[in-house]
């Protein structure tokens, strides 16, 4: 009986092997002291032997590495390619960047969430990267690649497309904070022709070596990538895209040249408390099956200018426009680092109005007087030190303004907090590059 | 994430099976968590402790321990009454991960008796429990 049950237990232990997925880097990470930990059907780092909190302000002071190839991406290709991401995502590609609201040009991308037709939910967010008027790029969360696809294919109907899901042949890093290009300049081959015009939300290059792009950016060595200056930290920064296989060479690459700019490997415990200071939502936490309204990034919604209307048709606004939804998603800031863990939201009349979302400390912030700092606000005081906040997203009941005080209590503590409109000041990710790369 | 070789576990500590300490200091016995638990919070933001002269039973909750990832309960491993705990810890709660069995420890205890230490394991039994756990 005993060795039965000792083969049974290794069978059930193989397949729960089989069903995680490990990155590149899986390897590297767990050669190299990582703390890990599954997500999202992954085995990923949480932090590094430095620990989440001095990775946190190294991406704020100097920069991090993070291996984010868990995430998906998805090719979509041909004459109706353009025709099914108007249908299919929420932004208008026809007028959705800078303050004219142009047309999304062939090297531009944008961030926007895909919806359910039935209740207006997020399925995913993604940002969307136009290649050619005929080839784009999608990149969504860990594990939705598949999910996604079968949603584009679902209303391809007579659309003349080609849906590929990539995510298993490339490999993705993210080097976020101030000095990132510094180090990447000492990688690239042509670094000043790679960064000349790589504003914000701007790509170049190809992970593909025979895509016509690829000559873009490459490696010293040669090795095609693409480059994008977008990031889930709110500092400067890029992701990188490579070929899978180059993943490990291009990380020690990295490493290597970045030692002398303090670069540290991050891992999931920084990005989660870097993005929630930054104000951006973590899919199918703080976004998720509930419609797509009254919360901080409806800036994703192809809203005219009036803000009294859409600009184009497309899946889910029939459901948003119909909606009777009476929540709001709001970002809140407390008092110092205590959280809470699954909290009700009370307001001063001692009411319950909501649920918590999202609750960590960002540790780059600290209170002096009523004035939230960063260790990089250009005017903190002297000799300021950042304690670490709390801070997270909020879901309640009714619309309150920023300063409005709120307790948020789980099994354990109640902590103070106030509604805000921005958490972690000072951010880097929309500095020209030409002030990042001295 | 340390491997269980690289554990410290001293000899002199009696160990519970959530990860608290407990070690002889003179008349009153000192409590903390263990090398294992600190690596497996990450880093800690704040300990929140007693006051002296509260009474716990065993296993009771005297403390919470929060790392940047989580919030986690500390139960007292001996029935008894604090009578001191370590104020450091408010200043610099990190103290739990670069020290936890010395400058990092969070309480002290006047023990109802002695037999609750007697049940706690000894370091080679908690590091067996470990590596069935891992």
């Amino acid at each position: 009986m005993p060795f039965i049950l000792i083969i049974v237990y290794n069978i059930y232990e193989f397949f729960e092997k089989m069903n995680v997925n490990h990155t590149g880097l899986h390897e590297w990470h767990v050669k190299h002291g990582a703390h890990m930990a599954p997500f999202a059907g992954y085995d990923m780092p949480l932090w590094y032997s430095s620990g989440a909190r001095e990775e946190h302000l190294c991406v704020l002071t100097a920069c991090g590495l993070f291996d984010t190839g868990h995430m998906s991406v998805l090719k979509i290709t041909g004459p109706d390619s353009y025709g099914l991401l108007q249908k299919c995502f929420s932004r208008d590609l026809n007028c959705c960047t800078g303050n004219e609201k142009k047309p999304l040009s062939a090297g531009e991308c944008t961030y926007g969430v895909f919806l359910s037709e039935s209740d207006g939910g997020v399925i995913d967010d993604s940002i969307v990267c136009k290649v050619a008027p005929d080839v784009w790029l999608v990149v969504v969360n860990a594990g939705m690649g598949a999910v996604i696809c079968r949603h584009l294919e679902s209303y391809k109907n007579s659309f003349d497309v080609i849906i590929t899901d990539l995510t298993e042949l490339v490999g993705k890093i993210d080097i976020q904070g101030p000095l990132s290009g510094m180090v990447l300049r000492h990688i690239l081959s042509e670094p000043d022709s790679v960064f000349e015009g790589l504003r914000y939300f701007r790509f170049k290059g190809s992970f593909d070596n025979d895509s016509s792009h690829s000559d873009g950016v490459r490696l010293l060595d040669g090795t095609p990538v693409m480059l994008s200056r977008t990031g889930y930290t709110g500092e400067f920064g890029f992701e990188l895209f490579c070929g899978y296989r180059n993943t490990v060479k291009i990380w020690e690459a990295l490493l290597a040249v970045g030692e002398r700019y303090s670069i540290k490997t991050c891992g999931l415990g920084a990005r989660d408390s870097l993005r929630t200071g930054a104000v951006l939502p973590l899919s199918h936490q703080d976004i998720g099956n509930w419609p797509f309204l009254n919360n901080p990034w409806t800036f994703a919604l192809p809203y005219n200018t009036e803000k009294t209307g859409f600009t184009k048709e497309f899946i889910g606004r029939k459901a948003l426009e119909n909606a009777s939804y009476n929540m709001f998603t709001c970002p809140f800031t407390g008092y110092d680092v205590r959280k809470v863990a699954d909290g009700i939201v009370i307001d001063n009349a001692g009411d319950v109005i909501g649920t918590v979302l999202t609750c960590v400390t960002d540790t780059g912030i600290g209170r002096v007087g009523d004035t939230v700092y960063s260790i990089t606000s250009p005017d903190k005081p002297e000799g300021f030190v950042p304690k670490g906040l709390s801070c997270g997203f909020l879901k309640i009941s009714r619309m309150l303004p920023a300063g409005e005080m709120l307790m948020l209590k789980d099994g354990r503590r109640e902590i103070q907090v106030s509604v805000v409109e921005d958490i972690r000041p000072a951010r880097s990710a929309r500095y020209p590059i030409e002030q990042m790369i001295t | 994430m340390k491997d269980i070789d690289e554990l410290n576990i001293p000899e002199n500590k009696r160990y519970s099976d959530d990860h608290e300490w407990a070690g002889y200091t003179g008349d009153t016995i000192r409590v903390g968590i263990s090398d294992y638990a600190q690596d497996q919070l990450g880093d800690i933001v704040f300990v929140e402790l007693p006051q002296v002269g509260e009474r716990f039973e065993k296993a009771q909750q005297f403390g919470v321990v929060e790392s940047v990832k989580s919030v986690s309960d500390m139960l007292i491993p001996l029935s008894g009454e604090i009578t001191r705990i370590n104020t450091e810890l408010e200043i610099n709660p990190a103290l739990v991960n670069e020290s936890p069995y010395e400058n990092g420890w969070m309480i002290e205890v006047k023990p109802d008796s002695n037999d609750d230490m007697e049940n706690l394991m000894d370091a080679d039994t908690y590091i067996k429990m470990l590596k069935g756990i891992t």
